[in-house]
């Protein structure tokens, strides 16, 4: 029981009584990363580490170890705001868990004409 | 035992060239976004939700506006694995136009977008056809047909609408998956069209 405090008050999985922002402990709008609705994340290193973290953390990492996931299914699975799951997510970039993959700027103003071929040719294939 | 894949488990499946998209599914309250992502997406709909404070609206930091109130939007979107490196995700707009400063976020990126209308209640997609004017991001109007609703031809919600002549309209029902398909199909290859249009005319 790492979480022991001096009062003899051992936390206990706190649920989902305090989310949505106690997760990422009062840091809303901490998102060191600009991350993306869409920007895809995945785990670096599977299954490793999980236990040692807090369990949000090792829910995000379980959940992209098999394929990257965007940070609005990870919101949507976890039931979290996106604006807590950005923080989250972010900690875990920081932390060399996850890699991310973000959107390009759309300042970058030329469209891809072969990725958006793409995503036609996939559409008509439904 | 064999283990399936063991090979790819013993190291991180990556991101090289793995791209995400989005499309915009925009309309009234009630219109049949969630329908549409519905017939199309891979996966039952996901619902993400944001909080937003209603007087700080579009402003990132929410530090010292415990007082004002808060509202939270709610998203619905589908996903369409496009091949080993192109997924698309499909966003349903939150119905309400007080929620501008949410579609403000999602429209970042956005490769185009659909906006549903209903034939009853045209004027409900007169901001998002705004929206995406102003922002210049592709979009096309589909219809929803749904029964029982007066059927207006092509011409008819083009002039409702005040609708650019070069905005396909297309009728749809999105309860349907071809249907629904064929709505982003329309989508896409005007978005194609603008695209190889902007490449020639030697806008990049």
């Amino acid at each position: 029981m790492k979480h022991g405090r001096d009062d003899g008050y051992f936390e206990l999985d706190p649920g989902p009584l305090i989310r949505p922002f106690a997760v990422t402990r009062g840091r809303a709008g901490r998102d060191l990363h600009d991350l993306d609705i869409i920007t895809l994340v995945v785990a670096v290193r599977p299954e490793a580490d999980v236990a040692g973290l807090d369990r949000e953390y090792g829910d995000i990492l379980r959940m992209c170890s098999r394929q990257p996931l965007s940070v609005a299914e990870i919101s949507a699975k976890m039931g979290l705001l996106l604006a807590a799951v950005k923080v989250l997510v972010s900690d875990l970039i920081s932390s060399g868990h996850l890699i991310y993959r973000s959107p390009p700027p759309p300042t970058s103003g030329r469209p891809d004409i072969k990725l958006l071929q793409a995503v036609l040719d996939g559409v008509r294939k439904l | 035992m064999v283990f399936e894949n063991s090979d790819q488990s013993a190291g991180s499946p990556g991101l090289a060239g793995v791209r995400a998209v989005k499309l915009l599914i925009a309309g009234g309250f009630g219109v049949g976004k969630t329908t549409l992502v519905t017939a199309v997406s891979e996966i039952k709909p996901l619902r993400t939700e944001e909080r937003l404070s209603a007087i700080g609206a579009g402003v990132d930091d929410l530090t010292g506006v415990e007082r004002k109130t808060t509202t939270t939007v709610a998203l619905d979107f589908g996903r369409i694995t496009i091949n080993s490196e192109v997924v698309l995700y499909l966003f349903g707009t939150p119905g309400q136009d007080r929620f501008w400063f949410m579609w403000k976020e999602l429209s970042v990126g956005a490769i185009g977008a659909v906006v549903l209308v209903d034939t009853r209640r045209l004027g409900d997609s007169f901001g998002s056809i705004d929206f995406f004017e102003s922002r210049q991001i592709p979009f096309i109007v589909a219809v929803n047909c749904f029964d029982g609703a007066e059927v207006y031809d092509e011409e008819e919600v083009r002039q409702a609408l005040d609708l650019d002549d070069n905005v396909p309209v297309q009728m749809c029902d999105a309860r349907d998956r071809t249907s629904s398909k064929h709505v982003l199909v329309r989508l896409l290859e005007h978005v194609m069209a603008l695209a190889t249009a902007g490449a020639a005319a030697g806008r990049w």
